[in-house]
């Protein structure tokens, strides 16, 4: 059980420094500009974010198996071509899980 | 949430209806919040904080990667700084909006903190003529699709006792699709590697905290990476 009081102080913090992202070129467009750091940043951490977030959630499952990561492999590949070729992300969503819980529950 | 196209291009007549807009919208938020609702009932937190969640945080990618974070019980400061990474993109979108947001004291700032990226790109297609009150409605709307979404998944996960294992794969589906959208939108390919390259490095010293050491890792490589190539003013 995850606890309400952690949960809501996660909540506040993660509302906080979004709200606060949000409203940053409003408040300081002129210093946003002027900093290539804070931009080049802003270019390169989404992507490697993202790649690791896909990895994580992906790790767990996938060295729980004595036959190897297959299922997740394939899944996430089948994700990445549906959702490269369609641009549709609850296409390549559903698409992707339904291979992976097929594989999980009767391969 | 995702950077696709939700509208078709031809679409912009003069006599436009906010519904019509938010549709494709919908159909993206609801069936996506749903998943966020249900899946954190599931990690073992009442439905009732997915709600507020939805209500006041308000951004697809970071509230699915809080669920994992919440459940391994994290430090707030850890989250929050992930929060500040992947939502960082969102730094970007007020400065095109700047002129265009209603005067009004508070439908302005409702405005700023509803700007997902699928609100964004709705707005920016609105013609210039659009009244301050429409737009503000067309973020509402988009804002109630996500928290209907979430709530109606939390009821679902409150209830359902999953048969099926391998459901949990919706997470790393969705982030699949977001790393896929950002490869497409990349002007290098340097930060996917050096991601592998951290987790690689992480995973063996300590699984457990893999995910915390590797964005570490990854956002002193982003800095090495832009010394060493000081033409960051270069590109426009």
């Amino acid at each position: 059980m995850i606890d309400t009081g952690y949960a809501l102080g996660v909540i506040a913090a993660m509302a906080l420094v979004t709200f606060a992202l949000r409203a940053l070129p409003f408040v300081a467009a002129q210093w946003l500009n002027q900093h290539a750091l804070a931009r080049a940043l802003g270019e390169f951490l989404p992507l490697a974010i993202m790649t690791l977030l896909l990895v994580h959630s992906l790790t767990g499952a996938a060295l729980e198996h004595p036959t190897g990561p297959w299922p997740e492999l394939l899944a996430v590949s089948l994700v990445v071509l549906v959702q490269w070729r369609s641009r549709n992300p609850l296409l390549s969503i559903v698409v992707g899980t339904s291979l992976y819980v097929l594989m999980r529950n009767f391969g | 949430m995702t950077e696709h196209q939700i509208l078709p291009s031809d679409r912009a007549p003069a006599q436009f209806s906010v519904l019509a807009l938010t549709a494709p919208v919908a159909m993206g938020y609801i069936p996506l919040g749903a998943v966020f609702g249900f899946l954190f009932v599931q990690a073992g937190g009442d439905w009732w904080l997915a709600m507020v969640a939805s209500l006041l945080v308000y951004a697809g990618a970071s509230q699915f990667m809080m669920i994992p974070m919440l459940a391994a019980g994290l430090p707030l400061g850890t989250i929050a700084l992930a929060t500040l990474i992947v939502n960082s993109r969102h730094v970007f979108y007020g400065l095109s909006l700047m002129n265009r947001l209603p005067a009004s004291w508070s439908l302005r700032w409702y405005m700023v903190f509803a700007l997902t990226d699928e609100t964004y790109s709705l707005l920016t297609t609105l013609p210039g003529a659009t009244s301050p009150r429409q737009m503000a409605l067309l973020a509402a709307l988009n804002h109630s699709w996500w928290v209907l979404g979430s709530v109606a998944g939390a009821a679902i996960g409150a209830q359902a006792h999953i048969a099926l294992a391998g459901l949990d794969f919706v997470l790393a589906a969705l982030f699949a699709v977001l790393t896929v959208e950002q490869w497409r939108s990349r002007k290098s390919s340097v930060p996917l590697w050096v991601a592998l390259a951290a987790y690689a490095l992480a995973y063996p010293l300590a699984a457990r905290h893999a995910l915390v050491i590797s964005i570490a890792l990854s956002i002193v490589a982003g800095l090495l990476w832009q010394a060493r190539s000081p033409a960051g003013a270069d590109d426009d």
